[in-house]
């Protein structure tokens, strides 16, 4: 089962991004063509459950229930298409190919744990092996940190994070063999797009809209426009080629966004939910991004022998 | 072969637990005789106390419903085989003429389950048995459907579809441990399959504005595909978690694929224009040769439920035999 390290400056999206994966799968694991299915391990599903309950309910994930995740397990499955003729043996088409499992990991904390890890220490709050022996890395970028030339961003620059996220990247490299065959995936999930301050985007001379997920050059040039300014350092580690140790696959993008009611004086700020096409209320979020992200997954733990 | 209840507080546990004894009294009674019930004393006390309750138009009171914390009856079905024999031999115990099932309800919430999330292991009996269950029946109460989302009930239906997602993937679990245990000592044994059933109870209380959202009529579909995407439609929508956990089955190797579906609702007084104070009164049907002063409620679905079971009676029994063998080899092991 390949390991997928969730990183993210503080609050930055993390148990929100788990909650919205989750929801994605929900959704598709519900519709009528029922063509996507997947399980949830035991151990994962009180904290997963808890925070889409609270989503669900208009409210981002409390402290508390932050506090609940530190790794989750999904396995899931696709069904085998253009089964023609054998279509009335559909439920006995879910094969192993189209199957996954993915263990996600999820560091907290990382600017404090890089420090304890760079003065000898082992990462506090998830299992070290975990971490170095990973297949990918979803690293989160808040776009509402994206830098502003000459404007002071009240929510902080990326610099440290920046350098917290160089840090580990050396250090996963540092600890495999040179010659490894096992390539690293490193996946760049820009959270909350939607707040994003058009004048970073302008500052990067890139469009209100990226393309989309099947766009995957445009997208590339897109994103990268964004880090080159803001992650330098980790976007340098990730793209040199005199890289030893770990082979990096070429970074995937996502961009995130989840709809929400501004905070009033009384009141959080609020997610939005929307009537679906079944009638129901569902979360106003990027959906087609986390099932792009989904399959991007699958693809990895396919690669690494899941 | 045990068969597990789930339901919501007030989800209308007792009242078809109720329902249903009544439906197996008169379906127990007819002249096929195909079809024979079981039930413990305590059971059956407890049961014809609600029952006794019911025709007399009231639903089971709160004290009924806190003595229960295991309830159960033994549906038998007269194997197909067995009914072409003559009488007498048909009679003879050796011929084990009848296909069983265990149906037990457990007065069980989430957090009852919460040693088996934390360590894997279940250590109290009755969570041991409740996890052993073949057949999972979900009560979904159709009052607490609703599209107004700040309202209590909508809460409360996004914690019971947390709840109910939650128990099925420990009853997919400990399945697919007991297989892999019964397949490291070299037992042979079929993929786990777990059998669940989902009763809509409170049906009539399902309002007009929720089944036009949803683009439904109020008639339940008699075609099987049909109830299907009928109920599927409901769950989708108020249960998402909980659907996608039964579809998940499969993918975790516990295959719950053959889910089916049944309604529930009684009849009850209603006085136009008013608003009834305290709880409302049960319709009870007029006497006739068939029998009468009965509640009004939805008896053929109950009869669908009790022979929705009798296939999977005839089919389960080898699976568990299979497993219980192997408990006792262990049992006998360890002592």
């Amino acid at each position: 089962m390949p390991h997928i390290v969730i990183i993210g400056d503080r609050d930055s999206g993390k148990t929100t991004f788990l909650a919205l994966l989750y929801a994605a799968q929900v959704k598709s694991g519900a519709t009528r063509a029922d063509d996507f299915r997947f399980h949830v391990d035991l151990a994962s599903m009180e904290e997963i459950s808890e925070v889409f309950q609270q989503l669900m309910s208009g409210s981002f994930p409390d402290s508390a229930a932050k506090e609940g995740i530190s790794d989750i397990n999904f396995h899931v499955g696709y069904r085998r298409s253009r089964l023609g003729i054998l279509s009335r043996r559909r439920s006995k088409a879910w094969s192993p190919d189209t199957s996954a499992s993915l263990h996600f990991v999820l560091l907290r904390n990382l600017d404090a744990e890089m420090s304890r890890f760079r003065s000898g220490s082992s990462l506090a709050n998830v299992n070290l092996r975990d971490v170095l022996e990973s297949d990918a890395m979803v690293i989160l970028v808040d776009s509402t940190r994206l830098a502003v030339v000459g404007e002071e961003n009240p929510h902080g620059t990326m610099t440290n994070y920046d350098g917290a996220v160089e840090s580990l990247l050396t250090a996963l490299q540092r600890s495999r063999a040179r010659g490894d065959p096992k390539r690293f995936h490193p996946i760049f999930l820009f959270s909350k797009f939607d707040s994003v301050n058009k004048k970073a985007l302008r500052r990067a001379k890139i469009e209100d809209v990226p393309p989309g997920v099947r766009e995957t050059n445009r997208r590339a040039a897109y994103a990268r426009a964004l880090l080159e300014t803001n992650l330098p350092k980790t976007i340098a580690k990730i793209t040199d080629r005199e890289v030893q140790g770990v082979r990096f696959a070429p970074p995937s993008y996502f961009f995130s966004r989840v709809a929400t009611e501004a905070a009033t004086e009384n009141q959080r700020d609020r997610v939005r939910l929307l009537r679906g096409d079944d009638g129901g209320w569902e979360l106003d979020y990027s959906a087609d991004e986390y099932l792009a992200l989904l399959e991007r997954l699958r693809t990895i733990a396919t690669e690494a022998g899941d | 072969m045990p068969c597990a209840l789930l339901g919501d507080r007030a989800s209308g546990k007792t009242t078809f637990l109720g329902l249903l004894y009544s439906a197996q009294v008169k379906y127990g009674t007819g002249v096929q005789d195909d079809f024979r019930f079981h039930a413990p004393i305590g059971s059956l006390n407890l049961m014809s106390a609600v029952y006794e309750g019911m025709k007399d138009g009231r639903f089971p009171s709160a004290t009924l419903k806190e003595e229960i914390t295991e309830l159960g009856f033994i549906f038998g079905y007269l194997r197909k085989v067995v009914g072409k024999l003559p009488y007498y031999i048909r009679q003879q115990n050796w011929a084990r003429p009848f296909s069983t099932l265990r149906f037990s309800a457990y007065d069980v919430s989430g957090e009852d389950i919460e040693e088996f999330i934390e360590t894997g292991i279940a250590s109290r009996p009755l969570i041991q048995q409740l996890l052993k269950s073949v057949v999972v029946v979900v009560l979904v109460d159709c009052s607490k459907m609703t599209t107004d989302i700040d309202t209590p009930a909508y809460k409360k239906m996004l914690r019971y579809d947390s709840t109910v997602a939650k128990l099925l993937v420990a009853f997919q679990t400990y399945k697919r441990q007991e297989y892999d245990r019964l397949k490291d000592s070299g037992v042979k044994a079929d993929a786990p399959r777990i059998y669940p059933a989902f009763v809509l109870s409170k049906f009539d209380t399902l309002k007009d504005d929720v089944l036009a959202r949803l683009g439904l009529h109020r008639g339940f579909p008699e075609n099987k595909r049909a109830r299907k995407d009928y109920a599927e439609a409901l769950l989708r929508v108020f249960v998402p978690q909980t659907l996608s956990q039964i579809r998940g089955g499969k993918i975790a190797g516990v295959s719950m694929d053959k889910a089916a579906y049944f309604l529930s609702w009684v009849r009850t007084e209603q006085h136009e224009g008013m608003e009834p104070v305290g709880q409302s009164k049960i319709v009870r049907t007029g006497f006739a040769p068939e029998g009468g002063g009965e509640p009004d409620f939805s008896y053929d679905e109950y009869v669908e439920f009790i022979e929705h079971f009798r296939d999977i009676a005839h089919k389960i029994p080898d699976e568990v035999l299979e497993a219980e063998k192997f408990q006792a080899q262990a049992l006998a092991r360890a002592a």
